[in-house]
C-alpha cells in the first residue's frame, strides 16, 4: 500500500473541505485537520502494519465526518461546491456519461466563447443483439476546471449566439438536445449583440425548438442559466443551486453595497438561505422535476458511479418526453416509470427512437407551454371572488369562440366575396364611363352658361372646412405634481448644450418632460401616458386584483411589499388595460417603475400571460409600456426567474398566431424583462434618454474589471447594436404608436 | 388683486428704442421702473435715460434678453410688480407670460392673457376662428392637409377661383404647415405639377419637421398690407380700434420699413375699389374677432388687400408694434393733448378702465413713419455696422423721433441686436401735406459715420425718400 499517496490523497480531501466551509469555523473540519498532522508527524515512527491500521482508521473518519458535514451544508456552501475547480465539468460528463463525442464550435481558447462548449455526441444502447447509436447536442457552459479563459462559465452574448445556433442544427437534425447550465450568469457586455438582446433572442427561439430538450443544472445563475435552461424536463444536481441572481449579487443589492466595495460574508449566507436557492427549495417549488443525488460534499471528477447515474438519468429524461408525445409507448412508458421510482434498474435496456415525426413535434410544443405556464401559479394572489372569476372565464371562452367565427371563419369568406365585388364594380364603371360621356359634356355646357362659380367658388375656399375639435384644444386630463411647482429646472445636457433653465409647468406639462433645446427627456408620472397617448376615457383595467406576494416568505420583504402598495395604489408593478388610440382597440401592458422599481415577479408575470392571451383571443394588438423596470424581483428567487421563459412563451404563441407586439421602454430598463419577453419583441422603441441593458454599471465594473463606457446603455447605442428599432420622441409618443399600429406586425389583427 | 397704480413697479424686459419709450410713459404715468441690459448695450440711450432719470437701482446687468430665468430673478430683486416684454423677445411667447402670471411670486403681465397669445399666436388657428365669424381669410386650406387628393381637390378650387377673379397667371402656395421663416414653401403656376410639389413639400416637411402636415394657399400678388390697432381693456370690456395703417413698404425680408396712417386715403387718392369700404369693414372684422376671443391689452389684426379691395385677414399681432407711433399721432382723444399708446397700454394692463369709447376717438390727418436703419437697401437691405459720429435733424413740430442713439457723443452700433436706429413720425394735414414734410425731414436729416474699414455710413434714408412719394397707391 502506498502510504504517501494515500496521505496525499487524505490532504487534498481535507483541502477540499476547507475551501468548502471556507472562512467559517467548524469543529469537523479543524478535527480533521489536526487528525491528518497527528498523523502524518508520527508516521515515520511507526512500523508498516500499524501505519497502514491508522491510515484506514483516518479514512473512516474522514469518511464518516464528510457525511456529517454533507448535512450541514448551508446554500452558501452549496454555491463554493458548484464553483470549486475540482467540480466536475462539462467535459467529463462528455467523456464520462456519452459513449463518443465531438466538440463543434470550437476547442479550448480557439472558439468564439469558450465559456460556452458544444458537442455532438451519442449514446451506445445495445438491447438483444442490436446496437443503437443515439446522437445528441450537447450544449453547456464550461469552468474548465478554473481554466483562466473560460471566464468561469460566464458566457459572453456571442457565446449564447453560438449555443443558438447549434440549437438550431439540432432542431434541424431531429435530434434531442441535453443542456448543462452551469454558470453564475451572463457576462454582462453590450457588444453587437448586447447580453439582453442574445440572451431574449434564445429564449424565445428555445420556447419554439421542436426537438426534445432537457436542461441539467448544476449552477444556474439567473439570465445565463436562462439563455439554454428553457427544457422540457430540467433536472438538477443535489449541490447545485438555481437562483434569480447571485448570492453575491442579491447580498449587494440588499445592502447597498457601492461598486469596489465587498458584501459581508455573514450577509451573503443570509441571502443565499432567504433566496431558496437549492435543489431541493426548488423541486418544491416545482421549477425542476428531478434531483440527481450527488456523493457527499458534490461530485468531482473521481467520482465514476456519479457519472454512470447521470448518464441513467438523462437517458431517462429524454425517453419520457419522447414517450410522452408520440403514439406507441404505453408498456415502455410503464416501464420508465418503474424505473424512475427504482434507479438502480438498467435504462439502457428499453429502446426508444430519439425521433419525433411532425404531430408529436406539435404536442411537445404544446406540452412545454403548458408546463411553463403551470409554473409559479402559488406565487401570487388572486383576489377576485368566485363567481368574479367563472364569469371572466365564460367570458374568455366566449372570445376565444366569437373571434373563430368572425375572424377565421366569416371573414376568410366575405374577403372573397368582397373582392370579387370590387373587381366586377371596377368593370362596369368603365362601361357607364364610356357610355355617360356625351351625356356629361352637353351638361358642362349648360352648366358653365348657368352657374355663377365665382360666389361658389369664394365661398368653398374662404368658408370653414367641417369644425372640428383639434387635439390641442382638448383639456388635458392629466397635469403632473411635478408640473405644480413654481421652479425653474436645469437640464442635465445644460453643460454641453447650453440649455436653458425651463420652467416645471411648461416642462412638465407642455413639453412632456422634454428638453425643448437638446431633446433631453426628463422622467414622468406613468399616468401621463395612461391620459396622453390613449383616447380619453378608453382605458379599461382588467385584473387588477392580482397582488404580488412574498411567496418565499424572505425576511423584511412583506414591510417593503406593503409600503410599495400603498404608496403607489396598485397591488403589483404591472397595470394591464385595454384601450383605443384613434378608434383602435389596443391591450396595454404596463409595467410601473414606482412599485419596487418596476421589477417583475410572479404576479406581474402572471398578468402580463394575461393579457398577452387576453390579446391573442380577442385579436387586438399588444403594447407593452415600460415605464421602467429594474429586472426580476430578486426577493421572489425563482419565482421570479421562471416569468422570464414563461411570458417569452406566451409572446410567442401570440406573435406565431399573427399579433402585434409593440415594445416602448422609458426611463431605465435593464436585466431580466429586457433580457427576455419585452427583449424577444419584433417591435421595440425607446424614447431619447431612456436606458436599456442588461447589468447596471457597478455590476459591470465588478464582474469585467473594466468601468463603465459613457452613454453604455443609451438608446442610441442600443439602436446601433440593433436592439431596439427607432427612438421616439415622447411628445409624438400618440402618433408614432398609431402609426406603428397601422404600418407592422402580423396579419391576425381585428382591424386587418 | 390689482394695487393702485403708483404702488406698481414695472421691469422693463426690453431694450433700444422701446425701452426707452416705456421709461417715458412710467415718468408720464408717475410708476416706478425697473431696466435691463447686457454688457454690449452698456452704451444704449435706454440705460442711459434709465441711470440718468432713476438711479443706479434701477438698472439691472443680465445677460442675455432671452433668458427668462434671469429676467424673472432680476424682478424678484428689485421687488418689479408688473413686466412690460415690450416689442420682440417675450412679447408673443405665451410661455412666459403664463409663467409671469402663475408664478409663486405674480407679475402683472403687460399684455394680452397668456391663453390669447397662445391662440392667436398660431396662425392656423387664427385663421379657423376666423372663419368660424365669417372673416374673410386667404383662400386656401384652414388646417395641415395630410391627404393627396383633398389637397389637389383645393389646388384646383384655388386655380378656378384666381381664373375667376381676372387673375392672369393663377399661382397656388404650397408650404409645410410646421415650417415657417420662409422654409418649405414652393410655388405652383401649373395645376398639372401641383401633386409632385406636393410631395416634395410633404416629404421635405415630414424630414425637416416631423410632421408632414401641407398647407395649401392662394398666393396673393401686389396686395397692400393694412393693420387694424386693437386697444381693449383687462377681462376683454370695452374694445375699441385706434383706425388702421398702410405698412406696405417692406424690404425684402418683409421687414416694414414706412407705415402710414390712415390705411388708405380715399380723399386724395382714387382707388379700383371703395377703399373707405374696405377700411371699414376690416376694422369691423378686427373688433368683432377680438369680442369673440374676449382679447385684452393691445394688439394688431393684420389684413392684406387685394387690388381689386378683396380683404383677407393674415394674422395677429399680440403686442404693441413698433409703429404704434404712427397711429397714436392721427389719432385724438377728448381732454388729452397727445395719445400715446404705449402708456394707455401700460395703465389697461395694471388693471385701470378706459375711460373713453368709439365714439371719443376721432382721427385727424395722415401720419408717416420711417425706420431709419443702417443698411444698404441696394445689396438686399445687409446691415451694416459701425461707429456712428454724427445724428442731427431739424426740430419741427410736425416730427417726431424716437431713438436711443445718444445724440451727443459718437455711438457704436452693437453687432448682438438689430441695426434700427431711430423711428421718425411726421405728420400733415391730408396726405400731400405729409408727404412733403417726409421729404422735408429726411432731406434735414444728417446721419454721419464709419466702420472699421473706413467706409463711410450706409442708410436706408434714399430708399425712404424714394418711396415716399407714391405713398398709399396701389
Amino acid at each position: 500500500m502506498d502510504i504517501e499517496k494515500n496521505i496525499f490523497e487524505l490532504r487534498e480531501r481535507l483541502k477540499y473541505i476547507q475551501d468548502i466551509f471556507g472562512f467559517k469555523e467548524n469543529d469537523n473540519v479543524v478535527l480533521l485537520g489536526a487528525k491528518l498532522q497527528e498523523l502524518t508527524d508520527a508516521l515515520p515512527g511507526l512500523d508498516a502494519a500499524e501505519q497502514v491500521r491508522q491510515l484506514t482508521s483516518l479514512e473512516d473518519l474522514f469518511a464518516f465526518l464528510e457525511k456529517k458535514l454533507e448535512r450541514q451544508l448551508s446554500p452558501m456552501d452549496r454555491v463554493r461546491i458548484v464553483r470549486h475547480p475540482q467540480r466536475i465539468s462539462l467535459k467529463d460528463i462528455l467523456e464520462h456519461v456519452y459513449d463518443n463525442f465531438t466538440e463543434i464550435g470550437g476547442q479550448d481558447e480557439y472558439s468564439v466563447d469558450p465559456s460556452m462548449l458544444i458537442a455532438r455526441a451519442y449514446i451506445t444502447r445495445k438491447v438483444g443483439n442490436k446496437v443503437h447509436n443515439q446522437s445528441v447536442m450537447v450544449i453547456g457552459q464550461e469552468k474548465g476546471h478554473g481554466q483562466e479563459f473560460r471566464n468561469g462559465g460566464s458566457v459572453k452574448p456571442w457565446g449564447n449566439a453560438k449555443a443558438l445556433h447549434y440549437m438550431k442544427v439540432a432542431e434541424m437534425e431531429n435530434i434531442p438536445i441535453h443542456a448543462y447550465v452551469n454558470t453564475p450568469g451572463a457576462f454582462p457586455v453590450e457588444d453587437y449583440p448586447g447580453a439582453a438582446q442574445q440572451i431574449a433572442r434564445n429564449i424565445y427561439e428555445m420556447a419554439g425548438l421542436r426537438v426534445p430538450v432537457i436542461a441539467i443544472f448544476s449552477e444556474g445563475g439567473s439570465g445565463g442559466a436562462e439563455a439554454i435552461g428553457l427544457a422540457d424536463v430540467r433536472l438538477m444536481l443535489s449541490h447545485g443551486y438555481y437562483s434569480v441572481i447571485s448570492p453575491e449579487g442579491a447580498a449587494a443589492i440588499e445592502g447597498r453595497i457601492k461598486p469596489g466595495q465587498k458584501a459581508p460574508t455573514e450577509l451573503m449566507e443570509n441571502c443565499a438561505k432567504r433566496l431558496k436557492i437549492t435543489a431541493k427549495d426548488n423541486l418544491s417549488l416545482g421549477f425542476i422535476d428531478r434531483i440527481i443525488q450527488e456523493p457527499v460534499l458534490g461530485a468531482r471528477t473521481e467520482h465514476f458511479d456519479f457519472f454512470r447515474s447521470l448518464r441513467q438519468e438523462v437517458i431517462n429524461a429524454t425517453d419520457e418526453i419522447i414517450l410522452n408525445v408520440r403514439g406507441m409507448n404505453y408498456f415502455r412508458a410503464k416501464a420508465i416509470m418503474r424505473q424512475k421510482k427504482s434507479p438502480r434498474v438498467n435504462a439502457e435496456n428499453i429502446f426508444v427512437r430519439w425521433k419525433l415525426g411532425g404531430p408529436a413535434r406539435e404536442r411537445l410544443l404544446w406540452k412545454r407551454y403548458q408546463r411553463f405556464m403551470a409554473m409559479s401559479r402559488h406565487a401570487f394572489l388572486d383576489r377576485r371572488p368566485v363567481g368574479r372569476k367563472c364569469m371572466e372565464f365564460g367570458l374568455d371562452l366566449g372570445w376565444s369562440v366569437y373571434s373563430f367565427f368572425k375572424y377565421d371563419f366569416w371573414r376568410k369568406h366575405q374577403k372573397k366575396v368582397s373582392n370579387l365585388a370590387e373587381d366586377v364594380g371596377a368593370e362596369f364603371q368603365v362601361v357607364f364611363d364610356k357610355c355617360l360621356a356625351p351625356a356629361r359634356r352637353l351638361k358642362a355646357v349648360f352648366s358653365r352658361t348657368n352657374d355663377e362659380p365665382n360666389g361658389n367658388n369664394q365661398c368653398q375656399l374662404t368658408q370653414l372646412s367641417p369644425w372640428e375639435k383639434r387635439e390641442s384644444d382638448q383639456q388635458q386630463g392629466y397635469i403632473s405634481p411635478q408640473a405644480r411647482k413654481d421652479r425653474a429646472v436645469s437640464c442635465p445636457n445644460a453643460l454641453v448644450h447650453g440649455c436653458m433653465d425651463m420652467w416645471a409647468p411648461d416642462l412638465f406639462g407642455e413639453w412632456a418632460g422634454v428638453c425643448i433645446h437638446c431633446g433631453h427627456h426628463f422622467p414622468m408620472e406613468y399616468d401621463w401616458y395612461v391620459h396622453n397617448v390613449f383616447d380619453p376615457q378608453s382605458v379599461r383595467e382588467f385584473n387588477a386584483q392580482m397582488e404580488a406576494i412574498n411567496p418565499l416568505g424572505y425576511d423584511g420583504f412583506d414591510l417593503k411589499l406593503e409600503e410599495a402598495k400603498r404608496k403607489n395604489g396598485l397591488k403589483s408593478a404591472c397595470r394591464t388595460f385595454e384601450a383605443r388610440i384613434n378608434g383602435l382597440k389596443v391591450v396595454i401592458a404596463m409595467l410601473i417603475a414606482g412599485f419596487r422599481g418596476g421589477t417583475v415577479g410572479a404576479a406581474e408575470g402572471e398578468k402580463f400571460i394575461r393579457a398577452v392571451e387576453r390579446a391573442r383571443k380577442k385579436r387586438f394588438p399588444l403594447l407593452a409600456y415600460t415605464h421602467g423596470t429594474a429586472g426580476i424581483r430578486i426577493q421572489e428567487g425563482t419565482c421570479g426567474v421562471i416569468q422570464m421563459p414563461r411570458c417569452t412563451m406566451a409572446v410567442r404563441r401570440y406573435l406565431e398566431d399573427g399579433g402585434l407586439y409593440l415594445v416602448v421602454y422609458d426611463t431605465n430598463s435593464y436585466a431580466g424583462p429586457v433580457a427576455s419577453f419585452l427583449g424577444c419583441s419584433p417591435y421595440q422603441f425607446a424614447i431619447r434618454s431612456s436606458r436599456i441593458g442588461f447589468a447596471g454599471p457597478g455590476v459591470i465594473q465588478e464582474t469585467t474589471g473594466m468601468p463603465m463606457p459613457p452613454h453604455y446603455h443609451s438608446a442610441y447605442q442600443a439602436l446601433a447594436r440593433g436592439h431596439i428599432q427607432g427612438v421616439w420622441d415622447r411628445r409624438e409618443m400618440r402618433k408614432n404608436v398609431y402609426q406603428a399600429l397601422l404600418t407592422v406586425g402580423g396579419r391576425n389583427l381585428y382591424y386587418r | 388683486m390689482l394695487k393702485s397704480r403708483t404702488q406698481h413697479k414695472l421691469l422693463i424686459a426690453n431694450r433700444g428704442e422701446i425701452a426707452v419709450r416705456i421709461i417715458r410713459a412710467c415718468q408720464g404715468l408717475g410708476l416706478d421702473f425697473v431696466c435691463i441690459a447686457t454688457r454690449e448695450d452698456a452704451a444704449s440711450g435706454h440705460c442711459r435715460l434709465a441711470l440718468e432719470t432713476a438711479g443706479e437701482r434701477a438698472l439691472y446687468r443680465i445677460s442675455s434678453y432671452h433668458d427668462p430665468n434671469e429676467v424673472f430673478s432680476v424682478a424678484d430683486e428689485s421687488g418689479a410688480t408688473a413686466i412690460h416684454p415690450g416689442y420682440g423677445f417675450f412679447a408673443e411667447d405665451h410661455r412666459f407670460a403664463r409663467r409671469a402670471s402663475e408664478r409663486s411670486r405674480p407679475l402683472v403681465f403687460i399684455g394680452p392673457s397668456w391663453s390669447v397669445i397662445r391662440d392667436l399666436g398660431d396662425k392656423i388657428n387664427t385663421k379657423r376662428l376666423a372663419r368660424r365669424l365669417n372673416i374673410p381669410t386667404i383662400p386656401g386650406s384652414d388646417k395641415p392637409l395630410y391627404d393627396e387628393i383633398e389637397a389637389e381637390e383645393i389646388a384646383e378650387a384655388l386655380f378656378a377661383f384666381q381664373a375667376d377673379q381676372g387673375v392672369l397667371r393663377p399661382v397656388v402656395l404650397v408650404k409645410a404647415s410646421a415650417g415657417g421663416g420662409g422654409m418649405g414653401i414652393e410655388e405652383v403656376n401649373d395645376p398639372d405639377k401641383f401633386r409632385s410639389t406636393f410631395r416634395r413639400i410633404r416629404n421635405y416637411a415630414k424630414r425637416q419637421f416631423r410632421d408632414e402636415g401641407v398647407l395649401v394657399e392662394q398666393r396673393i400678388f401686389d396686395f397692400n398690407h393694412l393693420e387694424v390697432q386693437i386697444v381693449a381693456e383687462r377681462f376683454g370690456k370695452n374694445i375699441v380700434h385706434f383706425g388702421t395703417r398702410n405698412c406696405s413698404v417692406q424690404s425684402l425680408g418683409r421687414q416694414k420699413r414706412i407705415e402710414v396712417a390712415p390705411g388708405f386715403a380715399p380723399g386724395d387718392i382714387r382707388y379700383a375699389f371703395d377703399a373707405a369700404e374696405v377700411l371699414e369693414s376690416i376694422t369691423n372684422h378686427s373688433l368683432n374677432m377680438a369680442q369673440e376671443v374676449r382679447y385684452d391689452n393691445m394688439g394688431t389684426w393684420e389684413w392684406i388687400v387685394t387690388p381689386n379691395g378683396n380683404p383677407f385677414l393674415l394674422e395677429v399681432n399680440t403686442r404693441i408694434q413698433v409703429e404704434n407711433g404712427v397711429s397714436a399721432v392721427i389719432s385724438r382723444l377728448p381732454k388729452k393733448p397727445c395719445v400715446d399708446l404705449i402708456s394707455e397700454q401700460i395703465r389697461l394692463g395694471l388693471g385701470q378702465p378706459l375711460g373713453y369709447d368709439q365714439a371719443d376717438i376721432s382721427f385727424d390727418g395722415v401720419g408717416i413713419e420711417y425706420r431709419i436703419i443702417a443698411e444698404n437697401p441696394d445689396n438686399k437691405f445687409a446691415p451694416w455696422v459701425g461707429r456712428i459720429d454724427r445724428f442731427s435733424w431739424t426740430d419741427k413740430d410736425w416730427a417726431r423721433v424716437y431713438t436711443h442713439v445718444p445724440l451727443d457723443r459718437p455711438y457704436e452700433i452693437p453687432t448682438e441686436y438689430d441695426p434700427n436706429l431711430a423711428l421718425a413720425i411726421v405728420w400733415g394735414r391730408d396726405l400731400r401735406e405729409a408727404r412733403e414734410r417726409g421729404g422735408m425731414f429726411l432731406d434735414s436729416l444728417v446721419l454721419e459715420g464709419r466702420n472699421l474699414a473706413g467706409d463711410p455710413l450706409q442708410s436706408n434714408i434714399s430708399y425712404l425718400r424714394a418711396k415716399t412719394v407714391d405713398l398709399l397707391m396701389f
